[in-house]
Order: C-alpha cells, then structure tokens, then sequence
C-alpha cells in the first residue's frame, strides 16, 4: 500500500541506485575511451613512424593520412637547421596549417613539441576544432629508421574517436538496470504479493522484448533505407508483381474458406445431426490434418498428381495436367483446413438446442423448411466464424503453397523469397506486413464481431435426443460425401507411407528400404534437434500459459488488457513475419540471438501462448474463485497456490496446452524456416529439401517419422487427461 | 485446538470502489467500527450489498481498505495479505479442494505451516471427530452431501487454530433442515473452543440464534449493535426493526419523553410506549413499533385502529392473523390458540397493543 513514507524511502533508494548506476556507466565509459585513446596513440605513432625521409614524398604522406583519419588532418613539421626551436609547416590541408597557426605558440603546443623532440608521443588534453570537426592534438616524432635521429615532427589532428556502438549498448545498459531495479523494488515494495507483481513484469518483458520489439523492427525497417526514413521498401511491396501476389493469397484464401467450410459443415452435420455410423471414427479422421506435418498432404499430393504423379502420368498418361497453382493449392489446403471448420462448426451444431427443431416440426414445418429457417440460420454465426478462420489460416499458410504453387503467386511464399532469395529483409518485412492487413481485418471481425452473435444456448443439459432433420436419400448423399473425403484423405496418408518403400516414384515403382536408413541418417540430426527444441519449449510454454490464465482472470493490475492484447497478439500475426522480424530484432546487440536454438525454442514458445492462454483460462472460469481464496487464507503463498491448487485444477487445460505446444513445435515451417542454422536444423525443413530435389522417398520417411512422433504425443495427452471429470462437477460453481 | 482467543478491531474502514467504466464510486462499507471481543461470535446482518461480506474479506485480508484500520489481537494488519494472518475463513461454497480428498483438504493449512506429519495426523483426526466426518476421510469432496461439506470446510478451519474464525453464509447453500442443525453445530464447536468469530448471513434467525452479539449494516453503514434481544426488542431505526423481525408501525405525534417511557398521540388518543429510540424528541417525526405478539385483536372500536380480518394462517402454536387497517395490513399473532376465539375471515375487529412492549422509532428518513 502507498503511504507517504513508503513513497519517500523508495524514492531515496533509487536516487542511491541511480547515483551507483551513473558512477558504474561513466566509470566504464570512461575507462572505453581511455582504451580507445591509448589504441589511437599507438595507431598514430605507428602512422608517424610511416612518415617518409624524403621530402618530396611528404605530400603523399600527408594526403594518405587525411585518408586514414576520416575528418582529420597532420602538419608536418621539420626543425630548421639553425634554430631547432623554430619549426617549418607542411600541410596539405589549408584549414589544419591555419588550426596549427593559431596553436603554435600555446603552451600546450609548446609541451607537445617538446615531448616530440624528445622522442616522446604527446596526446593533448586540449579540444580543438577543425572544419566544424572536434578534433584533438597529438604529437609524434618523426624519425629516421635507426630511430636515432628527428627529421620531423607530426601534428595529428584527429577527431575524437570512440566506438558509438559499444557507448550506446552501454548506455541501454545502463537504462535498462535502472527500470528493471525501479520495477522490482517498487513491487517488493508496494505489493502485497510480490510474486504477482514478479510474474506480471516477467509477462511483460516477455511480450515487449519477444513481440512488439521484434515486430517494431520489422515495421521500422520496411520504412527506412540504410538509417534514414524512407518509402523505397514500400513503394517496391506495392508494385504490380507484389499486388497480384497479395491478391493472390485473398483469392486462395476465399476459395479454401469457402471450400472449407461447405466440407467441415457436412462433416459436423452429419456427426452430429444424423444417425450416421462410425461418428467416432469421422471426428477422429476430421480432426487428423489439424497434426499432420506441413509439406505431407503437399507431398502425396505431388506424388499422386504431380509431374510424374501416380494417377495423373502412369495411370491416366495426362501430359499436360498441372496439380500445381491455385486448383491444387485449394484441394490442399482444404484437405488441411476443413477441420478447423468442423471444430468451430461441431460447438455450434452441438450447443443448438434440439427442441428448437422440434418445435419447428412440431408446428409441421418440413425438414428441410426446419433446416433452412431454424438450423441454418443458428448456424449462421457459426459458419461465418469458421470461414474467417480457416481464411486466416489460408492467407498465413506457407508450405504447401511453397511446394505447390507453380507460377501462382501467394504473399506469404513472396516474402520468403524476398529474405532468402534476394536478401531483402526490408522487402521481406514489407511483404508479411501486407499480409498481416487481411489477416487482421478478418480475425478482428471474428473475434469482436461474428463470435458476439453466437446463438449456442449454454443450458448446462446436453443434448440427449437428436431430431433427424435430413431426409433418408439426403442423408445418405451426405454419408456417402463425408466417407469419400475421408477415403481421399487416408489414402493421401497411405501413398505418404507408400513413398516409403518406392525407389524412385514417377520413374521406378520397385520396393526398397534403402530410403529408410538414407533418411534418418542424413536426418538424425534435425530429428534430434527438432525434438530437443519442442521438448524444451513444451513445459516452458505450458506453465507460462497457465500462470498468465491466472492473472489474467483472477488478478487485476494496471494494464491488464494491453497486456492480454499483446500475449495474444501472436494468434494473428502469420508466421512468414514473426520469423523475419525475429532474424531483423535479434540478429544484433543487445539480443544476439540468431543461429543458436533459444531463437526457436522462444519462438515457439511466443507463438503457441495464446491457444494455452485462452485454454487455462477458459478453465479457470470454470472454477470457483473461493478454492483459491480458501488456500491463501490457510496459508499459502502465490506459489504455493498456483502449484498445488490452481495446476493441479487446470491439469486438462496444462496438459493439452503442452501437447499442442508438442505437436505445433514439431511441424511449425513458416517461422522456423528463417530461424534454422546448421546446429539447430528443422525436420520439416529437411522435408522440404528433400522434396525440392525430388528426392520424394526420403521426404515421405521424414514426413512420416514426423507423423508417428505427433500422433505418439497426442496419444499420450490422451491417457494423461482421460479420468479427470471426477472432480469437474465441485469445481465449478 | 485451545489457543488464546484474540479479539478483532474494524476502525473506521471504509471500502470504496473506484468507478469503473465510466460508472459512480461504489461505497461498499462506509466509516464502519466495531470490536469483536475475545471468544465472541458477532455476525454482521445485512441485506445484499449492505458491505457485510465485503467487510469480512477485509477482515481476512482479500480486499483491502480504502481507509481505517483492521486490528486483530492488537496487531494492524491492515495490509497483510490472507496468507499472512490468523484467520480462517468458510466460504459459502465451501472451496474445499477437488483434487484433494477430506483428510487432504484438512491438512492443507497444517501442510502449509510444516506441521509435522505424526502431529497433522493426529489434528486432522480430532477436527474430523468434532464435526462428525471421521468415517469420510477417504472420501473425495464430490462425493459428500452439501452439509458434509459444509462439515469439511469448517474442519479445515478449524484445525489450523486460527485466531479468529470468518464465516461467509456458510449455511445458505444448505436446506432448511439442514441448517437449523448446522446452526446449532457451529454454535456449539465455536462455544467449546472458546474461538472468536464472525459471522457473516442475511438470515435474521440464524443471526439471532447463533450471536452474542448482532450488527446490522444497511448501505456499508452499521445501524445498530447489540444482542440479539436488543436488536429485536429495542431496534433504533424503522430499517432495523423491520429487517430483524415482523413489525406493525403506527404513526405517532410525540408529546413528551423521559428515560424510560414516552407518550404520544396515535388518532387522538395518548398512549404511553414502554420504551423508545434515543433519537426520538418532541416535534420530530416519529412511529410507534409494535411486534406481531405484541398486538391483540378485540371488538370494534375497542381498539387502537378497526380493521377487517383477511387472513388467519394456523401455525399450531400460534395463528397469525392479517388484518386490513388504514395503516395497511397488520400482523397479529395469538398465541396457544386453542380454547380461545379467534376472529373470523372478513370479520370487523380491532386491534389495540400492550403499551409497555411497544417502542417509539423515529420515522425512516431512507
């Protein structure tokens, strides 16, 4: 609490630490600069000790010293032979003879002359000016090689010199020890609970230095050219190629939505608005594209109706059939995307109340009147939620289109190019930063418009009976429908594995195991890094989204929304940026990060936060705020109530927030793909490579391996969360 | 569990929440001071969003001041936060833990203060014991009846000897049975154990049975303190006299007052009330309070008032009789009924009252 004598004591004390912090910087300061000025006197006695004998050659010399000292100057000064106090000036710079002349005769000049006649360098302590340049004095004798004799003396004027960049690091240094001191005292001081306020600045810095810093670069620098503003980085994203290329992942985006949504809606209507069979079996192959790996479904794709792909060359000896471009990308990405649809529609078609449609029958509406003013238009929000959705994930997909759009041209790939291809990170910048405007524009509506006007009645009773509104004849239409798609689906999964075993697909069906062992041992290393670096992100990224649920729904403190803004900020930021503005904010002082596996690991971490946000905190509602109290009011501590009531409350949400973490970890590309460096590789960046050079049969091993680890990884989140609704009904209050 | 009860000092708090979006201040407890002695159980009484609640989470350290002081045992603990202080709280949902099972939950607080395992045991043992849960140890809190629950909850408190107990209308997820059990339950434990405790409800009964002594808050304003029969026999305000108890109010000119009694003229007739509130002068407006058992019914023009008898309602011991004055409809209760004649429905009567047990209230100025 604030009283006036707290306030007074905490002020004293950061004077005090201000007082420490200043002498620290100026001491450090000062002791760089005297290491610089002891470097530049050795440098200038070396460049004295070039000065030439021969007279004729001493304007060359004194030319190439201007050279040497960007702004400066010398004078070279020869003893005349009568009188060895009076000197002759040579110089070629007007402006340092003038300088020299009004100096000559001070006393410091006098001292430096002195000191050189006696074959000692002299730095002057003295500031002068030369063309409006600070420059300080420094004396060097000139000498014969024997370095017996003085044939001269050297007058250097050099400006002052000290590394800018180190001064500054220091200086952010400096700045940065004395906010992150305020902060921490300032709540151990005024805070009841400090681990709170530990724990809120910790989110914090998090979210400043690996969101919106990084972010800001990349927005900086699309506006700037070397260091000054510019609109050359913009007026380059805006032309004709890039605008097409925006257009391009809208185009695709609708088609995939649209797509989407029509596939994931029958899946969901027939799952849970008919009797059909094998419901189980539906949802989990509907729900199996949301782990797969990314370049897989590309892969088969490929592999299938490629170039030389299995149906559309051996088969049915199409020569000009083309998988790739906007067609093939669609089919793709829906396979990929549709159950996102479904997910979103599933909660919709589920949380309908049933009785509605009864009613509507009841008052002898037809079914398909039922469906049509009743069920549809519940649904409507839900749909339109959904299209969004998937439409965000289209426009911020980067695999398949990177393997499959042939001349088809998509944002997200443009700018991959742009950082990889013509090392144009501002470009690059530019380019995802377009991107993010749809994508912005449209999860915006989602979030604070369509997901407002939901109609699902939370009535705490399921749904027990189901009012079959479709038709017997439509409802086996849309069986039929739903068991195709799924058909397609798995058999792009089985020619994955079938690519296994091929030697040479599209050329040499014959089976082999070669590609086995060829794969995971060119791949050992990315397979092992790929899972180091998921592994350690996991549990980092599965507590740290628990601990913000907590504070975000059962602590207030100033700035909570801004700060639930920015952690949740990486939803809806395509990952082609993140990952450029990553290599743009790290790759320099004081975060020089790029290349090693933190990058990544803190990456993923940042990126999958707000699914485990959104999901502890969604379970953290659902508990009743008085368990908490109770514990704190027997005793415990923050701690002690976040790790012995709250995780083990949550443990669901923990559990599936650390396995999505896993499994989004193992297949993440749109970032990653800038972030890799030799020691820490990728496996879906291999894959890709691997597919690139045609190499299909390692591709698929790879891929496939992928597949294995994830479905492993879901499974055992499976077993992990089953068995905890005994507890849910006193939870909730 | 025998440690020295401790007493608890609200000085002055108030509780004031700062307009949020755009809306007015809130004052949840307004300039509120009492003390709770050593050993005693006080409940603060209150409608909903009187500040009873509000002041006993600043009591236990979940909410803070806004001004004044929060004192227990002599220490200020103002701005301690729960964990820091000897309190134990029962919520009204109880916030037993669901991961934990009963002997769990109870040994929480022990845990927590590194009590040594062979001691928890033994403490978790006897608080079970003394509120009857020794069989359901085992038990997970899911599978326990809203009243065992209940039970646990107060174990839990109780084991970890708090100075002071908090209680948080422990009883208002209870059904009535229940609760007049558990009424009597607590009363006895916080008795044996000598414990100082507050109690927080808006139930008048449960107020009146448990107390020793009852606060009743109305507006983050405390109205009145005193026992029990105090509060119900000699209430200060029209608020506190209704809120604790059925009452009839008659309007009254004030003539003239003295320590004890005071007269006044109710439809020209003088009559002089047993007792009155101290803020009751002449000239000033002013009521005249009388409880159902208080008032009689009696022939026509008898009385006080005439009325029509709308309703009688047989409770067994007694029969309440609604009768419709021109100062609105009027409580009688009769008492033992039986042998004796009890006016018809619809019938003209009279009701008058026994002067000595009436009080002169000044008029509700809220």
């Amino acid at each position: 609490m604030f009283t006036k004598d707290k306030l007074l004591r905490f002020l004293l004390v950061l004077a005090v630490f201000v007082v420490a912090d200043a002498w620290i910087y100026s001491t450090i300061r000062t002791s760089l600069r005297a290491d610089a000025a002891s470097n530049r006197s050795a440098s200038l006695g070396l460049l004295a000790k070039s000065a030439p004998e021969n007279p004729d050659l001493r304007e060359d010399w004194l030319m190439s010293v201007s050279e040497t000292l960007p702004g400066g100057a010398a004078v070279y000064l020869v003893p005349a032979e009568d009188d060895p106090e009076v000197y002759e000036r040579f110089a070629t710079d007007e402006e340092a003879l003038a300088l020299w002349q009004s100096l000559e005769s001070s006393e410091d000049a006098v001292k430096g002359l002195e000191s050189a006649y006696y074959f000692e360098n002299y730095a002057s302590p003295v500031k002068a000016t030369l063309s409006n340049t600070p420059v300080r004095l420094f004396y060097a004798p000139i000498t014969d090689d024997s370095q017996g004799e003085l044939l001269g003396i050297a007058v250097f004027m050099a400006p002052e010199t000290a590394d800018p960049g180190i001064e500054r690091l220091l200086g952010i240094f400096a700045v940065g020890a004395f906010i992150l001191f305020a902060a921490l005292s300032g709540i151990s001081r005024f805070s009841r609970d400090s681990t709170v306020g530990y724990a809120v600045l910790t989110l914090a810095g998090l979210g400043i230095v690996f969101i919106i810093f990084p972010l800001f670069e990349a927005f900086r620098l699309s506006f700037t050219d070397g260091a000054r503003f510019s609109l050359a980085t913009w007026a380059g994203a805006l032309s004709g190629a890039h605008l097409k290329a925006l257009w391009g992942s809208i185009r695709l985006g609708m088609w995939t939505a649209t797509t989407s949504t029509i596939v994931g809606f029958l899946f969901a209507f027939v799952i849970y608005r008919t009797t059909a069979r094998g419901k189980k079996f539906l949802s989990a192959i509907a729900q199996l594209p949301v782990i797969s790996p990314p370049f897989s479904l590309t892969l088969s794709i490929i592999l299938l109706a490629g170039n030389n792909g299995l149906i559309t060359k051996q088969l049915l000896g199409l020569d000009n059939f083309s998988i790739y471009g906007l067609g093939g990308l669609v089919l793709v990405q829906t396979i990929g995307m549709f159950p996102i649809a479904y997910l979103t529609l599933a909660g919709v078609l589920q949380g309908l109340d049933a009785t509605l449609e009864e009613a509507a029958l009841d008052m002898n509406a037809s079914r398909w009147q039922v469906f049509r003013s009743v069920t549809l238009p519940l649904a409507v929000p839900g749909i339109l939620s959904a299209w969004l959705l998937v439409f965000t994930n289209s426009l911020a997909d980067f695999a398949n289109p990177l393997l499959l759009a042939g001349n088809y041209r998509v944002l997200s790939v443009e700018a991959y190019i742009q950082v990889t291809g013509r090392n144009d990170l501002g470009g690059g910048a530019a380019l995802s930063l377009l991107l993010l405007l749809p994508t912005l524009t449209a999860f915006f509506i989602q979030r604070n418009w369509v997901s407002k006007r939901s109609y699902v009645t939370v009535t705490g009773k399921p749904n027990l009976k189901l009012v079959e509104i479709a038709s017997p004849p439509v409802k086996a239409a849309m069986t039929v429908g739903v068991w195709l798609i799924v058909a397609f689906t798995l058999s792009l999964y089985g020619t994955i594995v079938a690519g296994c075993f091929v030697k040479n697909w599209g050329i040499d069906y014959s089976f082999t195991l070669a590609n086995i062992g060829e794969a995971l041992s060119r791949g050992k290393d990315a397979i092992r890094s790929t899972l180091t670096l998921a592994a350690v992100a996991t549990p980092i990224a599965g507590i740290i989204a628990m601990a913000s649920a907590m504070i975000f729904v059962r602590k207030s403190f100033v700035g909570k929304k801004a700060l639930e803004a920015v952690m949740m900020m990486p939803f809806a930021v395509p990952g082609t940026l993140l990952g450029i503005a990553y290599i743009l904010a790290f790759n320099k002082a004081p975060i020089l990060i790029v290349g090693t596996g933190a990058i990544i690991v803190i990456n993923y971490i940042v990126r999958e936060l707000p699914v485990g946000i959104e999901g502890g905190v969604a379970s953290l509602r659902q508990i009743d705020p008085s368990i908490e109290e109770a514990a704190r009011d027997l005793g415990a501590d923050e701690g002690m109530v976040f790790r012995s009531i709250v995780l083990p409350l949550v443990r669901p949400a923990f559990i599936s927030s650390m396995s999505y973490t896993f499994v989004r970890s193992m297949t993440a590309v749109s970032a990653v793909i800038f972030l890799i460096s030799a020691r820490w590789y990728h496996m879906t960046v291999l894959i890709y490579n691997f597919s690139e050079n045609i190499r299909f049969g390692l591709a698929s091993v790879l891929a496939t391996t992928l597949i294995i680890i994830v479905m492993s990884a879901f499974g055992l989140m499976r077993l992990l969360v089953r068995d905890t609704g005994a507890f849910d009904k006193t939870i909730s209050r | 569990m025998a440690k020295e009860p401790v007493a608890v000092t609200v000085d002055r708090v108030t509780r004031i929440y700062k307009n949020v979006k755009g809306r007015a201040d809130v004052v949840a407890v307004n300039e509120a001071s009492f003390v709770v002695s050593p050993g005693e159980l006080v409940t603060l009484l209150g409608p909903s969003g009187c500040g009873k609640t509000t002041t006993l989470r600043m009591i236990a350290g979940f909410d803070l001041p806004t001004k004044g002081a929060i004192r227990i045992g002599g220490e200020d603990v103002s701005s301690l936060p729960p964990n820091k202080r000897d309190t134990a709280t029962v919520f009204q949902s109880y916030g037993l833990f669901p991961h934990m099972n009963v002997a769990e939950n109870v040994a929480y607080g022990l845990r927590i203060r590194k009590v040594s395992k062979a001691e928890t045991e033994e403490r978790v043992k006897r608080a079970l014991a003394l509120t009857g849960l020794s069989d359901l140890a085992d038990r997970s809190p899911g599978r326990l009846s809203g009243g065992q629950q209940q039970r646990v909850a107060l174990s839990r408190s109780l084991v970890v000897e708090p100075g002071v107990l908090l209680l948080d209308e422990p009883l208002s997820n209870l059904d009535a049975l229940l609760r007049e059990q558990m009424r009597v339950e607590i009363r006895r434990i916080q008795k044996s154990l000598g414990i100082t405790a507050v109690y927080v409800t808006h139930d008048r009964v449960e107020a009146m049975s448990l107390s020793d002594r009852v606060i009743v808050m109305k507006d983050g304003r405390i109205r009145q303190v005193g026992s029990p029969s105090a509060i119900y026999e000699q209430p200060d305000s029209v608020f506190v006299a209704g809120f604790v108890g059925k009452v009839a109010f008659f309007p009254v000119d004030v003539q003239g007052v003295d320590d004890g009694s005071c007269a006044c003229a109710i439809r020209g007739k003088t009559v002089r009330a047993g007792s009155h509130a101290p803020a009751v002068a002449v000239g000033k407006p002013a009521v005249l309070m009388a409880r159902p058992e208080s008032l009689r019914l009696g022939p026509p023009e008898q009385g006080v008032v005439d009325g029509t008898v709308r309703q009688n309602v047989y409770l067994g011991s007694s029969v309440e009789s609604f009768v419709t004055t021109e100062y609105g409809e009027l409580l009688v209760q009769i008492d033992d009924p039986a042998g004796k004649r009890v006016a018809a429905e619809g019938e003209r009567v009279s009701v008058s009252f026994n002067e000595d047990r009436v009080r002169v209230l000044p008029a509700a100025a809220e």
